[in-house]
C-alpha cells in the first residue's frame, strides 16, 4: 500500500505533520482481487493474517532503492546480479548505438569535410569564453558616519505629569537594603577585627598553657635527672666502697700470710743466727775467753819455758854429757877405749847437733825439737827429766843468759 | 534606554589616604610595583592599602608568594618615617600568621630588624619590637633571632625604653633563652631582671619572672639564678597577682633542681610556705591545673636535694 498522500500545504497549520492512528492487526488479504463486476466488496469476517507471511511488509534492506520484488520472497543474489547484468548490457548497447548514429559518414575521396553553422546567424564558436571584468572598491578611510538622530515626527498630545512624594517609591522600605548592606558590612569587619584579635588571644592562651606543660615537665625531667645522677653517684661511691674492702681484705690476708710465713721462716732464724754468732765466736764466757786470751797464752808460755829449760838443761846435759864423753875420748884416746863409749857418744852427736840447732833457733823450731825430743826415747825423758830438776834453778840461770844471747 | 553607566564621573574616592586596589588576583602584583615607585606619596598610599589587605591569611600567603618582603626589606630602611611605621606594622600583621612567619624566616627580615632597634620614632620600634616577640614565638623565629645577635642589644634596652616596649622586649627574651641563655648571662641581664622582679607593673613582673624561670632551665643559669635571685623570688611568691605568683613558682622550681649545690633560700621558702597561701592558685585565669603544679614540682625537688 503507497503511503498516504500528504495533505497540502494550503492548510497552513502551525502544527507538524504527524500521523497516529490506534494499533490494530492487519486483516488478511485475499490472494486474487475481487471481480471487476463486483459493486463493493463484501463484508466477510476479518480472518488475521501472519505478518510473517504478509506480502505488504518490506523486508531488508531499505536504505538502496529496491525494485519491488515480484514475488513475495526476495530475490537471491544470483537473480540480482543477472538483473543488473542485463542493466549494464543495455545501457553500453545504448551508448554504441548512439555512438553509431552520431557518426557521419566519411567523405569522399578529395573532399574534406568542415563544419558549418547553418542559422540564420553566425556564432563565434571559441574556446575561450569572452569574459568582462568589472571591479568596484568603496572608500577605504572613510568611517561609517553616525547613524542620525531618530527624531520621529511628533505627533499626539502633550500631557505633563507630576510626581507627588510618597508615589514614586516608600524611603522605609527602599532604605532597608541599602542599610543592610552598609550595617552588615560594617559589622562584618568590626567582627573580622574582632576574631582575629581573639584567635590571637586564643592562639597566645594556647601558647601559654603549652609553655607552661612544657615548663613542668621539663622541670620534672630535670628532677628525674638529678634524681638519677644521684643514684648513680650512689651507686659508684658504694661500688668504691666495697673495692676498698675487698682490696683491705685482700691486703690483710696477704698480710697475715706473709706474717704467718715470715714467723715460721723466722723461727729458725734467731737460733740459726745465735748458732753462728756462737760459733763464729761472738758470745764468749767472759772468763773462758779470759781464761783463753790471757791464762792458756801465759800457760803456754810457761809451758814453753819450761819445755825449753827442759831442752836447756838436756842440751845442758848433752853437752856436760859430750864435754864428759870428749874429754873422757881425749883421756881414753890415749888409750883405745871400749866400743860401748863410742856408740854413745855418736849417738849423741847427732843428738847434740839437733839441741845445738835448737838453742840457736828458739821459739820457731821447739815443736820439732820438742818433737825429736819427743821421739827419743821415754827412758832419756825421764832420767833428763830427773836431772833437769836439780839443775832447773841452774839452768834458769843459764837459760837467762841464754835467752839475752 | 538604560544603560549600565550610572554616572559619567568615577566613584568618589573614599579614602584619600589609600591607594586604590585592583581586583582579585591582581591587587597584590598592583601594590607590589607601586611600592617601588620613585614616588613617596604613592609609596605612603600603596603601603596603608596593603596594611588593610594583610589582614586576610590569604594575602599574606600571595604577598609571601610573590616575593613582598625583598621590597618591604629595602623599606625598612627608608628615610622617611611614615612609611617605616606603616612597613612595620606590616610585618608585624604578617607576623601574626603563621605562612606570614615563615616568610619573615626564609627573607631573612630579623637582622634588618636589627637596624630598627634605635629609630627615632616610639612607633617603629613598637612594632619592630612586636615582630620579634612574635617572631621569638617560634623556635625557627628564637633561633633566628639568637644568630643575629640581637640578645645583647635586647638587655641593654629594657634599661631605657618605656613600659610597653619593655614587656614586648621580656616576652622576646623569655622565648629566646628558652633555647640558650650563655649571651644573657654574659651581658648580665640578672642585675637588670632583678630590678624589673620589683617593678610596680605586675605585668612587667611577671615577665622577668618568667625570664628568669627560662635561665633557670639551663645548668649555667641556675647557679647564677640561685646566688641572687632566690630571695626576691620567694618575696614574689606573696605577691597579689596570681600571675606573677605562678610565674616566681615556676622561677624557683627550674632553680631549686640543680647539681649537688642545695639551695638554702628554698629551706627559707618552706617555712613561708607553710604559713602563707600559696596554694591557691585556682584564680589563675588561664589554667588552674597547672599552675598549681608548679609548687607542688618545686617543692618535690627542693625535697630531693
Amino acid at each position: 500500500m503507497l503511503p498516504a498522500l500528504r495533505p497540502p500545504p494550503s492548510a497552513a497549520s502551525a502544527v507538524p505533520y504527524t500521523y497516529c492512528s490506534p494499533p490494530r492487526a492487519v486483516p488478511a488479504r485475499p490472494k486474487y482481487r475481487a471481480p471487476l463486476e463486483a459493486d463493493e466488496p463484501q463484508k466477510e469476517p476479518a480472518r488475521w493474517a501472519n505478518l510473517m507471511y504478509d506480502r505488504r511488509v518490506v523486508r531488508g534492506n531499505t536504505y538502496a532503492r529496491q525494485a519491488v520484488p515480484t514475488c513475495i520472497h526476495h530475490p537471491n543474489a544470483f537473480e540480482i546480479q543477472r538483473r543488473r547484468e542485463a542493466r549494464r548490457k543495455a545501457l553500453a548497447r545504448k551508448r554504441a548505438e548512439e555512438q553509431i548514429q552520431l557518426r557521419t559518414p566519411e567523405p569522399v575521396e578529395g573532399r574534406e569535410h568542415v563544419h558549418v553553422q547553418t542559422e540564420l546567424y553566425l556564432e563565434e564558436i571559441s574556446d575561450r569564453i569572452i569574459e568582462v571584468d568589472v571591479e568596484c572598491q568603496t572608500d577605504a578611510f572613510l568611517d561609517r558616519p553616525p547613524t542620525p538622530f531618530f527624531v520621529p515626527a511628533k505627533t499626539g498630545r502633550d500631557v505633563a505629569t507630576q510626581i507627588e512624594e510618597g508615589e514614586l517609591f516608600d524611603f522605609d522600605i527602599e532604605v532597608k537594603p541599602i542599610l543592610e548592606v552598609l550595617v552588615g558590612k560594617t559589622i562584618e569587619q568590626a567582627l573580622l577585627e574582632v576574631m582575629e584579635e581573639e584567635e590571637l588571644a586564643k592562639l597566645l592562651a594556647h601558647q601559654r598553657a603549652y609553655a607552661e606543660l612544657r615548663n613542668a615537665e621539663l622541670a620534672e625531667v630535670q628532677r628525674l635527672e638529678e634524681q638519677d645522677r644521684r643514684y648513680r653517684e650512689e651507686k659508684e661511691r658504694c661500688k668504691q666502697q666495697q673495692m676498698e674492702m675487698l682490696q683491705k681484705e685482700k691486703e690483710t690476708m696477704e698480710k697475715i700470710a706473709a706474717q704467718a710465713f715470715a714467723k715460721r721462716y723466722l723461727t729458725d732464724l734467731i737460733p740459726s743466727v745465735f748458732n753462728n754468732l756462737h760459733e763464729s765466736g761472738f758470745f764468749y764466757d767472759p772468763i773462758e775467753r779470759d781464761i783463753e786470751t790471757e791464762f792458756l797464752p801465759w800457760l803456754m808460755t810457761e809451758v814453753e819455758e819450761t819445755l825449753e829449760k827442759k831442752t836447756l838443761g838436756r842440751v845442758m846435759l848433752d853437752s856436760l854429757i859430750r864435754t864428759v864423753t870428749e874429754k873422757r875420748l881425749d883421756v881414753f884416746s890415749q888409750k883405745p877405749l871400749p866400743d860401748q863409749v863410742e856408740a854413745p857418744a855418736e849417738e849423741h852427736r847427732p843428738t847434740d847437733n839437733a839441741p845445738q840447732v835448737a838453742a840457736e833457733t828458739e821459739a820457731a823450731d821447739q815443736a820439732v825439737t820438742a818433737d825429736e825430743e819427743t821421739d827419743q826415747p821415754a827412758a832419756e825423758d825421764q832420767a833428763s827429766h830427773h836431772i833437769t830438776f836439780q839443775s832447773e834453778e841452774a839452768n834458769q840461770e843459764a837459760m837467762e843468759d841464754s835467752e839475752t844471747d | 534606554m538604560a544603560s549600565t553607566l550610572i554616572s559619567a564621573k568615577l566613584p568618589p574616592d573614599v579614602d584619600p589616604t589609600k591607594a586604590p586596589i585592583a581586583f582579585g588576583r591582581r591587587a597584590l602584583p598592583k601594590l607590589s610595583r607601586e611600592i617601588q615607585s620613585p614616588e613617596l606619596l604613592t609609596q605612603q598610599r600603596a603601603l596603608m592599602a596593603l596594611c588593610d589587605l594583610v589582614h586576610d591569611p590569604e594575602n599574606v600567603y600571595q604577598a609571601v608568594q610573590i616575593g613582598f618582603l625583598e621590597n618591604l626589606k629595602t623599606l625598612l630602611l627608608h628615610h622617611d618615617s611614615t612609611v617605616r611605621q606603616k612597613t612595620t606594622e606590616i610585618l608585624y600583621i604578617m607576623a601574626m600568621h603563621n605562612v606570614g612567619r615563615q616568610g619573615l624566616i626564609q627573607n631573612a627580615v630579623i637582622p634588618v630588624l636589627t637596624e630598627l632597634l634605635d629609630d627615632p620614632e616610639d612607633i617603629c620600634r613598637k612594632n619592630t619590637h612586636q615582630v620579634l616577640d612574635m617572631m621569638a614565638k617560634l623556635p625557627e623565629g628564637a633561633v633566628d633571632i639568637l644568630h643575629a645577635g640581637l640578645i645583647p642589644l635586647l638587655v641593654v634596652r629594657l634599661k631605657t625604653e618605656s613600659d610597653e616596649i619593655q614587656e614586648l622586649i621580656l616576652g622576646t627574651l623569655s622565648n629566646c633563652l628558652r633555647m640558650e641563655a650563655s649571651e644573657a648571662l654574659a651581658t648580665d641581664a640578672i642585675t637588670i631582671l632583678k630590678e624589673k622582679l620589683t617593678h610596680p607593673s605586675a605585668t612587667i613582673r611577671n615577665k622577668a619572672a618568667q625570664v628568669i624561670l627560662e635561665i633557670g632551665t639551663h645548668p649555667e643559669g641556675k647557679s647564677t639564678v640561685c646566688e641572687e635571685v632566690i630571695p626576691l623570688l620567694v618575696s614574689l611568691l606573696e605577691d597579689t597577682d596570681p600571675e606573677v605568683q605562678a610565674s616566681a613558682a615556676g622561677a624557683l622550681m627550674f632553680a631549686t633542681i640543680k647539681p649537688k649545690v642545695c639551695c638554702t633560700g628554698g629551706e627559707h621558702f618552706l617555712y613561708t610556705s607553710r604559713h602563707s597561701d600559696t596554694w591557691s592558685y585556682s584564680e589563675s585565669p588561664v589554667l588552674p591545673s597547672t599552675t598549681s603544679w608548679k609548687p607542688f614540682l618545686w617543692l618535690e625537688a627542693v625535697s630531693h636535694s
